[in-house]
């Protein structure tokens, strides 16, 4: 005999009972992830991309601002593209780590255009993105160690899938990353067949097949890298870079031939955090960290297992010297 | 889903023969010319067609990334948004975790004993108590509080939807197109656009979760009006009811058991992108599904997935609402309570969990119940990878069988298929449609075509290339699941155990988040579109077996044993008796696997399937450059969906009668 209104009633007494119960208790959601000291105010929030180095530079800052500049920290995974929404709108306060091939669009639509997005500097680490190679490629064929090697046919066979046909095949991983070398192999007069794997992750696990088959794999890659610690990856020389090829990249005019130039990492912030917190802004604009000191962390999450924040912390205690001059 | 007995045709006048047979000639007649004229134009599509969508898509994103905070459809009306989303969101979240964990089993067990029976209570809360053991339960709860809100949000939009579809043919024809394009457009193609208009983490989110959970609900709804039988709104009529009163009292109750099952649908949907959403930065077990991956251990991302399909399976057993309280075992055990007794019980027992959880300071997961599934899948994944790739006696390994399928199926059709010139593609498939049902599926069937040769070049590339070669892959990818799926569905259909058997690897097939199985498919089959084939072909194959099966089952013995009486034999009886009576059902399990391929490909461009896919992801990773080549690319697929959908349909069905939504 209970009616639909009953029910209702009995729900919302449910629901309102539940919500009491909720109100009532003190919770804390945000994870205090190694963090110690009071903190006040506003949280920053920092954005870790998806690899080891952003989450190293994300938890040391956390880490060092909680304990010493006395504002919570909140950290957002997020994926690098997304990244820059965020900072345009204020919902993320800054990112340390990006990788200047990749944005230039990014760049100059946030950072030069619209002046939402602040360049906060370089943040130590040189990456360079380029042609890489197994090791065991360059001890079968030392030929193969600069780009001449592969305008050989019969060498660049080896190289050869079911998707790529009569031609090698080059890999590339992500098609959002910056990439020349569909240009270069043409310009250059490769007899190569450009194949997108179509994620880091699928260019990776092609990695581990090739050194399990002991067959030859010519791909775009990069260093630093954590796959780079465990397998060995050597370049593959491309011509270097001319004052033509540098006048070929800004006209965009497809005649690239030259090598990447060297990527310095730098850091990013929303124009809102200067206002938000001086004192944040300050220290993020001078913290650096160089690629031994995120590998040194790193080797922490990825080999010992732990997990970034009780890393960051960890390095945090045995170095002051190094954080405490960005504080100054 | 229960298939009729087909009744035998009229008998036809000679005159009707005559005329019909009259038609098909001419209707040959211009087919045939239509194809001279298509092999004398030009090859490739010319530039004139470029209907320049690219470059206005490209535009509208440039004009709302400069004017996100000044424009006035930003601040009166996707900010606001934006922010009672977020909202919502984290207080469902804080409102799970307050709850604790003991208090939320207890409360889905509750949920699910009131609309299901003990069967239902005790399936949902073992489902939401594995979870912890292999998840982590703050995360699954953090994507039960998106799920919640978008949800909530799919019903309030899509019920209301569905009743105002249920009452025009028209404005249903419309918004089918809408929910069609809704449920096949890549999902990375809304993502820059949702970041740009709702922000980053939860609101976007829950949007894009919205968009492709909403389908079910309108479709459902609608369907469920229509089914209230005639007589019962002409009695409504006639005492005099209002339409509003008509439709609150009488339509909606009668419809009841459907919209539960919009509901059920919904709720299956929304887990379903769960892991792609969490690309957005929700934080939550999506992402770590998508963390395990990009660092190459399968054993996290499975955990995780797994957990994701469980809180999927608690939901479900919850909210499909089969009362059979009164025929299980377990039900007959226990004393009887009036509902009134039971109400209060649902109220009392979650509240004393609650308060008891509280108490005792429940507020982590216990560790010491946790199983870590991680290291066991690594394994089995270790094992499969180093004994299954090659020296595999008779088949010789997945690289063989991958190399087979790149060079001896995939490569042929797609040189054919880019050998043939554009316009006479057309005309074969629109001859196709014309066949299979009538001028009107011809005339779509050519539009949906035409449009695609409109949208432009990637690069040098046509996009036209990049459709011929994504339906090479799209058609392979289909044979190869119907070869395997009608074999073992018409052998579940005729054995109990085969089907007892298959059924937990169809269940895991389906509900897994492809992304988990990703790296070993790559590992066994090397990158290229023969992978991609693979991560289709896996998915597309349970519902092919599952409807196969049910097709076969639901043929009424009758027509069976009059067979057998003749003196057929189980193979005979098979073939001219039990698989032509299933025939409408496995044609619907042939246009399901079509769908579920064509929602893969998109995934497939993750492992170097190229294509349309692959354009439709560079929307989302470089939005800046590609967000309109992107958006050229999905509309794409969703005219080749649109069109294969409706051209397998039509062979499920004959000319003269419609199939429903």
């Amino acid at each position: 005999m209970t009616s639909i209104r009953r029910k209702g009633q009995l729900a919302i007494a449910g629901v309102l009972i539940a919500a009491a119960l909720a109100a009532c208790g003190d919770d804390s959601t945000s994870s205090g992830d190694g963090g110690g000291g009071k903190t006040t105010g506003a949280a920053i929030t920092l954005a870790a991309n998806p690899w080891t180095g952003s989450a190293v530079n994300a938890y040391v800052a956390k880490v060092v601002i909680e304990a010493n500049l006395g504002a919570p920290v909140e950290i957002i995974d997020i994926d690098e593209n997304a990244t820059w929404v965020g900072l345009d709108d204020g919902s993320i306060d800054a990112t340390l780590e990006v990788w200047p091939s990749g944005h230039a669009a990014d760049y100059e639509t946030y950072i030069t255009g619209k002046k939402t997005v602040l360049d906060l500097g370089r943040l130590g680490p040189q990456a360079k993105i380029g042609w890489y190679v197994p090791k065991f490629v360059i001890d079968e064929h030392p030929e193969l160690a600069t780009w001449e090697g592969f305008k050989d046919p019969e060498l660049a066979k080896l190289f050869a899938t079911a998707e790529s046909g009569s031609l090698g095949q080059f890999t590339m991983g992500d098609p959002s990353y910056v990439t020349y070398d569909e240009q270069v192999i043409q310009n250059l007069g490769l007899p190569l067949k450009y194949v997108v794997a179509g994620s880091e992750a699928a260019l990776l696990t092609a990695i581990d097949q090739a050194i399990a088959d002991k067959k030859p794999l010519l791909m775009q890659f990069w260093k630093p890298h954590w796959k780079s610690a465990r397998v060995e990856l050597v370049e593959v020389a491309l011509p270097a870079i001319t004052p033509e090829c540098e006048a070929s990249l800004a006209a965009q005019d497809g005649k690239y031939a030259c090598d990447y130039p060297v990527d310095e990492l730098y850091k990013a912030a929303s124009a809102g955090l200067e206002a938000k917190n001086p004192a944040v802004f300050k220290m993020l604009s001078a913290m650096q960290l160089s690629t031994e000191q995120q590998s040194e962390i790193g080797s922490f999450i990825d080999g010992d297992g732990m997990t970034p924040g009780e890393a960051a912390k960890k390095w945090v205690d045995a170095n002051p010297d190094v954080w405490k001059a960005w504080l100054a | 889903m229960a298939v009729s007995v087909e009744t035998l045709p009229a008998m036809e006048s000679d005159d009707v023969v005559r005329a019909r047979r009259q038609q098909r000639t001419i209707g040959l007649a211009i087919f045939a010319a239509l194809s001279v004229g298509a092999l004398v134009v030009a090859h490739d599509v010319p530039d004139w067609m470029d209907s320049g969508v690219q470059k206005w898509a490209q535009d509208r994103y440039k004009w709302s990334v400069v004017n996100r905070q000044s424009s006035k459809l930003f601040t009166w009306l996707f900010n606001p948004l934006a922010d009672l989303l977020t909202w919502a969101v984290e207080n469902a979240e804080s409102l799970l975790l307050a709850l604790r964990w003991p208090g939320v089993i207890a409360l889905v067990g509750v949920i699910g004993w009131r609309t299901g029976g003990m069967r239902a209570a005790i399936a949902g809360s073992a489902a939401l108590f594995s979870v912890g053991v292999i998840a982590d339960w703050d995360l699954a709860m953090r994507t039960l509080a998106i799920m919640i809100v978008a949800v909530v949000i799919a019903l309030l939009i899509g019920v209301p939807l569905g009743i105002l579809t249920a009452r025009s043919d028209r404005i249903e024809r419309v918004v089918r197109v809408l929910l069609d394009t809704a449920q096949v457009m890549p999902i990375f193609v809304y993502f820059s656009p949702a970041t740009i208009f709702f922000g980053i983490q939860f609101p976007p989110a829950v949007v894009v979760t919205v968009i492709y959970a909403l389908p079910p609900a309108v479709r459902l709804t609608n369907l469920g009006l229509r089914q209230v039988p005639v007589v019962v709104n002409e009695v409504g009529e006639s005492f005099g009811t209002t339409s509003m009163q008509q439709l609150l009292k009488v339509q909606l109750p009668m419809a009841r058991r459907t919209i539960l099952l919009g509901l059920n649908q919904v709720i299956m949907m929304a887990f379903a992108v769960v892991v792609l959403a969490s690309l957005l930065g929700t934080g939550d077990l999506g992402q770590e599904v998508l963390s395990g991956l990009q660092k190459q251990e399968v054993g996290k991302a499975f955990a995780a997935g797994l957990g994701i399909v469980l809180m999927a399976v608690a939901l479900d057993r919850i909210s499909t609402g089969e009362k059979s309280k009164r025929h299980s075992r377990l039900a007959t055990t226990l004393p009887a309570v009036s509902t009134r007794t039971a109400a209060m019980i649902a109220v009392a027992v979650p509240v004393m969990v609650v308060v008891f959880a509280r108490v005792v300071d429940a507020s982590v997961f216990p560790t010491s119940l946790h199983y870590n599934l991680a290291t066991v899948i690594d394994d089995a994944v270790r094992w499969v990878q180093d004994n299954l790739r090659k020296g595999v006696p008779v088949i010789g390994g997945t690289q063989a069988i991958s190399d087979f399928i790149t060079l001896h199926l995939l490569n042929p059709l797609r040189d054919f298929l880019l050998w043939l010139p554009w316009l006479f593609v057309i005309v074969v498939m629109a001859l196709a449609g014309w066949l299979s049902k009538g001028w009107r599926l011809s005339v779509t069937i050519a539009i949906c075509l035409g449009l695609i040769a409109t949208m432009g070049y990637d690069n040098n590339t046509l996009l036209w290339d990049h459709a011929m070669d994504t339906l090479s892959q799209v058609l392979v990818a289909i044979a190869i699941s119907i070869a395997i799926a009608l074999p073992l569905g018409m052998w579940a259909g005729r054995s109990d155990r085969v089907e007892r058997a298959l059924r937990p690897f169809l269940d895991a097939a389906q509900v897994l988040p492809q992304f988990v199985y990703l790296i070993p498919v790559v590992f066994l089959f090397s990158i290229g579109r023969a992978a991609g084939v693979v991560a289709c072909v896996i998915y597309a194959v349970p519902p092919c077996i599952r409807l196969t099966s049910l097709g076969m089952r639901e043929v009424p013995f009758a027509p069976r044993e009059a067979a057998i009486s003749f003196g057929a034999t189980g193979r005979q009886e098979m073939r001219n008796v039990q698989l032509p009576l299933a025939r409408k059902a496995i044609l619907l399990g042939i246009n399901q696997t079509m769908m579920m391929v064509l929602a893969t490909v998109i995934i497939a461009a993750l492992i170097g399937a190229g294509g349309l896919g692959l354009l439709a992801y560079r929307a989302s990773a470089k939005p800046q450059i590609d967000f309109g080549l992107g958006t050229a690319g999905g509309l794409s697929i969703v005219l080749l969906a649109i069109m294969l959908d409706r051209l397998t349909q039509a062979w499920g069905t004959h000319s003269d009668s419609d199939r429903g939504a």
